[in-house]
């Protein structure tokens, strides 16, 4: 009666695992969200920096993948860590 | 659209795997069941398993086929007026040459480690490349005419940890053999240490020599997990049609083949770049530490 009335559903199946799945969620979206910052960060200084000087884009452009490859692994990271604790704990 | 349209194709051919590997005896489907690696031919010398299983053929298949694209493009009739093949061959040996060999390392050590980011590079390249090309190399078998086949499959052998964390590795075993060869062992352990007050040495020294092992750490899982999240992305996207509906399939097929787009332009070649380019730094590094 009073968990109908606070649409407190009634737990069934595995509490643990669903605990566990929002952990995994969680942390990949939080990993995401700080590497999708860091990404835009880095191609948005790039185009800055291409716009001032054109001539350098080619030194740039190595510089540019190896940061965004450097960000974007963060994110794998955390899905790494998410499956090991999903598959281990 | 064409293009689109030949994807398309691609992961459907690469379809029957995942249909088998649901099983149809009432098995739900999950993806991560295309990463356990079956021995095919059981080899065991003492405690340590060799056996043959499906990421050992990927790199077999990934050895013979990077060895050949460079002998094909860099020694077959090799001359002054550059054919299209020889064209490819020498942007290749470029990239190699002036991205990483010549960013990360000092030249006296260029000639000397070239060979080894550069093939790093190619092969690290090949293997990603052929991880998303369907090929009759799986665990599940079906029938056509009587012939019992394996089924077509996408599987990287670099999108599992052991494959990865051997490369790095290496590569961090040579760091340390070419920092001492170079420096000297007191020398180059003293080249870890930054400079700060001494008084923040018990801080630092600990940090500094776990930072060392992170290196390895992060080299590999960086190749590994952002192979094993592509794969695992596709092959979740085209599982949806199981999982969900049939009807779901035009939908899904589009979500995959716009990730598929995307590793195989992007992620493929930036993760090669990416490997070979930081093991020529931390190479680099430490044969002339900054101070």
């Amino acid at each position: 009666m009073l968990s109908s009335f606070f649409f407190l559903a009634e737990t069934t199946g595995d509490v643990a695992d669903a605990g566990k799945a929002i952990a995994l969620a969680l942390g990949i979206g939080l990993g995401a969200l700080g590497a999708g910052v860091g990404i835009g960060n880095i191609f948005g200084s790039m185009i800055q920096a291409v716009a001032r000087q054109p001539e350098l884009r080619g030194e740039l452009q190595g510089i540019q993948w190896l940061g965004f490859a450097l960000t974007e692994a963060v994110v794998f990271y955390g899905l790494i860590g998410g499956l090991l604790a999903y598959v281990l704990v | 659209m064409k293009r689109l349209l030949a994807i398309g194709t691609t992961l459907f051919l690469a379809l029957p795997a995942v249909a088998l590997a649901s099983g149809g005896e009432g098995e739900k489907f999950n993806p991560a069941s295309e990463w356990t690696l079956k021995p095919w031919v059981d080899i065991q010398i003492g405690p340590i398993d060799m056996s043959i299983n499906k990421a050992v053929a990927y790199l077999l298949l990934g050895t013979v086929v990077s060895c050949v694209i460079g002998i094909v493009l860099m020694r077959v009739k090799v001359g002054s007026e550059p054919t299209r093949r020889q064209a490819l061959g020498e942007t290749i040996y470029e990239v190699a040459q002036v991205q990483i060999a010549e960013q990360g390392l000092p030249t006296k050590a260029i000639r000397r480690w070239f060979p080894y980011v550069a093939s790093l590079m190619v092969f690290i390249w090949v293997v990603n490349m052929i991880g998303f090309i369907p090929l009759p190399l799986s665990d599940e078998k079906w029938k056509i005419f009587g012939v019992e086949v394996p089924t077509l499959a996408i599987f990287a052998a670099t999108s599992t940890l052991s494959v990865t964390l051997a490369l790095a590795f290496m590569t961090w075993m040579f760091t340390h053999i070419e920092g001492i060869r170079a420096n000297g062992v007191m020398k180059y352990l003293q080249s870890w240490i930054p400079d700060v007050p001494k008084a923040l040495y018990p801080l630092i020294i600990p940090l500094e020599i776990l930072g060392q092992f992170m290196r390895l750490i992060s080299l590999s899982v960086r190749l590994y997990a952002n192979m094993l999240a592509g794969h695992m992305l596709i092959l979740t996207f085209i599982g949806l049609i199981f999982l969900v509906t049939p009807w779901i399939f035009p939908f899904s097929v589009l979500l995959a083949s716009v990730f598929y787009l995307f590793e195989v332009v992007i992620v493929v070649s930036i993760q090669a770049y990416i490997f070979a380019a930081l093991s020529a730094i931390y190479i680099g590094s430490a044969i002339e530490p900054e101070h």
